[in-house]
């Protein structure tokens, strides 16, 4: 990989608000109200901070649609000196994007992505990532810390609560947990430039393949995850049978809560609680 | 250092747009300052855009404008408790270009506009509050100051394009007048509904849409309703004076709720899910409440000056919007090529806006809320208006039908309504409107 020579921020362009359709399940995307998800922009966050440490430039890069620029353009309002964007479908599969990646990131002493993005992502671009630069990878981090150029600790979530410390060395990957670090406001400055900034666009070379003995044959439509539901209070199986399907039931209608603001907490959490949201 | 430009717009609603464009076109280095995560996504209204102001401005707008349905119908309601009165035109010219109204999303529409203004070179910067006026030691206004680190913008000129109860004009002392009569409360509900029922519904058919002003079904409350069909929703919603609201001690999502059930109504909105509920002010105080345009340093455009119509049966407030923002944007490019932009420079402004539809309407229709929102119009005229249309359409055999004349003054008698002030009103209505 050589000398490293700066930190990279792999971000994500992603609907933060996508609408679905609730009978068709069809998704309809804005891109108005797409950007930067939480982790990313946590990731971006420890990429400047990191550039600060080390004193290293900056680089963002993104692959997607050529509106995905917008996170390029969001990103140069903080001063990162290149801005690349590599053309890819919305929906292309983990590896595709970290192959298309991985050529232009060689050099990169640290690679941030966040651990995963909010369409449904499965955190796995950072690995393959990883894989394809022969770096090290530390994802799913909660904090970091750097030290000497080229060095950082970080800390991720076990089951059972526990964390682990990782001591981590350039080059690697790493992917940060929403909450690892709150975006910095862009200076006004840096805003205006940003509109002035110039993007690369590379063209998506490959990377090689490392004679990988895992293949992907198929991935499977998206199926969501059942949701957990109070069961009825009634007493009588046939009841309760009834109040699960819905049979019978006219449809709740949206209703207005009109009443203080004591009552009307109480009304909200006890509907929230009725129809199993809360606890 | 505070970055500088020509032209500092606060605000990319329609008259911050407006205002960017005409200045951007001009060569001027304008910054649009909007404080939402894109322009239009804080911003409500009631859902139509009369759109004449945008032939010059945007030659050919409709060929891209993104509108939800072109407005092919205008129907004005008049509304007792339980009766409705209404007198609904078809326009059938309306429904090709250049188009007479549409209704839209700000969203939509405030991001389109702007984007104009973007591409004409103004440079966009969103989620950024403009948090106040930066001046120099004779308080001449120097630029502005934003939420950002380093966020001062030092230029030229600010138009203040900040809407309603604007804190830029405040901050420069130019509502002299401030008073809770010149402002009402709109407050709406959205409602969707599949395509196919909501053209069911209304009869339209294609991209024609029907808009419904409404006078009375305010429980009282000096003001006024509206119902607009978009592609899939509706938006059904009540203006109402502050002063009156505040007094009646009711609550606006209750006077909505009273709305949607009156018999004219309900029909319409049955089924409807609800998807958003909004409220906002808006300047009815027409000539009445509008601030000094200019500040040595500044003009006011838009809801920021006041320049809104919206007394029960009207509600235009984009048009007279982009209409000022264009004319402060043309005031710029003058004061700003003659190096001067005192208040005695930028007073041009004024004067464009009196030669425009802009000032002219709010002239001619002076008078106009203090009429519509007065007791008579809002309840006594709207039961009389029913009472007798309720005669004129009953058949009464085997009694023989009365008359015009007879049911007038039998209704008249009934609601107490005097001759004398119904001369009156109509004299002052036809010296309004007339
Ligand atoms: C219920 C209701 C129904 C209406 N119906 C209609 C209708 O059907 N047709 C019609 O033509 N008009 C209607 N109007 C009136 C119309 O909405 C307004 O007249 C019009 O939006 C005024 O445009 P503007 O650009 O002056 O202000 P706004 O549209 O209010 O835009 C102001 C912009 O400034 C931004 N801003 C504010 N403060 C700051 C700050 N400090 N820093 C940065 N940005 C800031 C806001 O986010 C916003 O984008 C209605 C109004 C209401 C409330």
């Amino acid at each position: 990989m050589g000398v490293p020579r700066y930190i990279a921020a792999a971000l994500k362009w992603v609907d933060l608000r996508p609408e679905v359709d609730p009978l068709a399940g069809t998704v309809r995307h804005d891109t108005r109200t797409s950007g930067l998800s939480l982790a990313d922009a946590a990731a971006l966050e420890w990429a400047l901070r990191l550039g600060e440490s080390w004193q290293l430039p900056v680089a963002a890069i993104t692959a997607g649609p050529p509106e995905a620029r917008a996170v390029l353009r969001d990103a140069a309002g903080f001063g990162p000196t290149r801005l690349v964007h590599v053309a890819a479908d919305r929906d292309a599969p983990s590896d595709a994007i970290a192959r298309a990646l991985a050529p232009l990131l060689a050099g990169a002493a640290v690679v941030c992505c966040g651990d995963y993005s909010a369409d449904r992502g499965s955190g796995s671009v950072p690995a393959f990532l990883a894989h394809h630069l022969q770096a090290a990878q530390a994802l799913g981090l909660t904090s970091l810390a750097p030290e000497h150029p080229g060095s950082l600790v970080a800390q991720r979530r076990l089951d059972g609560g526990r964390r682990e410390r990782l001591q981590v060395s350039a080059p690697a990957v790493i992917s940060v947990e929403p909450g690892a670090a709150q975006l910095r406001r862009a200076p006004l400055s840096g805003l205006l430039a940003a509109g002035r900034a110039a993007v690369e666009t590379a063209a998506a070379d490959q990377a090689p393949e490392y004679g990988s003995r895992v293949h992907l044959l198929r991935t499977t439509s998206y199926r969501p995850r059942p949701k957990v539901l109070a069961p009825p209070r009634d007493q009588l199986p046939r009841a309760r049978l009834l109040a699960l399907t819905g049979a019978l039931s006219e449809r709740m209608p949206p209703r207005v809560v009109r009443a203080a603001p004591e009552q009307a907490a109480d009304q909200l959490i006890g509907y929230l609680t009725d129809n199993g949201y809360l606890g | 250092m505070a970055e500088s430009a020509d032209v500092v717009v606060a605000g990319a609603g329609p008259a911050g747009a407006a205002a960017a464009l005409v200045a951007a076109r001009a060569g001027l280095r304008v910054v649009l300052v909007e404080r939402g995560p894109f322009p239009g996504s804080k911003n409500m209204y009631g859902g139509v855009i009369y759109p004449r102001v945008l032939d010059t401005l945007l030659p050919r707008w409709w060929e891209e404008v993104p509108v939800q349905r072109w407005v092919t119908r205008r129907a004005t309601m008049v509304m007792t408790g339980t009766k409705a009165l209404t007198v609904e035109f078809r326009g059938e010219d309306w429904d090709a270009p250049p188009y007479n109204g549409a209704t839209a999303y700000r969203a939509d529409f405030d991001s389109w506009l702007a984007g104009k203004a973007a591409d004409a070179g103004a440079e966009l910067v969103c989620s950024t509050t403009v948090t106040g006026l930066l001046r120099d030691g004779t308080g001449r206004v120097t630029g502005v100051r934003t939420d950002r680190p380093d966020g001062d913008i030092r230029a030229s000129l600010v138009i203040a394009g900040d809407g309603v109860n604007s804190f830029l004009a405040k901050e420069a002392g130019l509502y002299e007048d401030w008073s809770v009569t010149h402002f009402t409360v709109g407050v709406k509900e959205v409602l969707a509904l599949p395509r196919e029922v909501l053209e069911d519904r209304f009869n339209l058919t294609g991209d024609e849409g029907l808009d419904i002003e409404i006078l009375g079904g305010t429980q009282g409350i000096p003001g006024g309703g509206f119902l607009y069909t978009n592609l899939d929703t509706i938006a059904v919603g009540v203006v109402l004076s502050l002063a009156g609201l505040r007094d009646s001690g009711k609550r606006p999502e209750d006077i909505i709720a009273a709305l949607k059930d009156h018999p004219a109504i309900a029909p319409l909105v049955r089924g409807g899910e609800l998807k958003e509920y909004s409220a906002h002010t808006i300047p009815e105080g027409g000539m009445d409440g509008m601030p000094h345009l200019a500040a040595d340093g500044m003009l006011v455009a838009g809801d920021a000056a006041h320049l809104c119509l919206a007394s029960g049966i009207w509600l235009e407030g984009v048009n007279f919007a982009i209409g000022s923002g264009a004319l402060a944007g043309e005031t710029a490019i003058e004061a700003i090529g003659s190096g001067d932009t005192s208040a005695a420079a930028l007073s041009g402004y004024r004067r464009r806006l009196e030669n425009s539809f802009v000032l002219a309407n709010h002239r001619k229709l002076r008078g106009a809320h203090k009429l519509i929102l007065g007791k008579r119009a809002q309840t006594v005229y709207p039961e009389l208006a029913c009472g007798i249309a309720q005669r004129v359409f009953t058949v009464t055999d085997p009694q023989p039908k009365a008359g015009l004349r007879r049911w007038v003054h039998d209704e008249r008698k009934r609601g107490g309504v005097r001759l004398r002030d119904i001369v009156k009103d109509g004299w002052v209505g036809w010296r309004t409107f007339g």
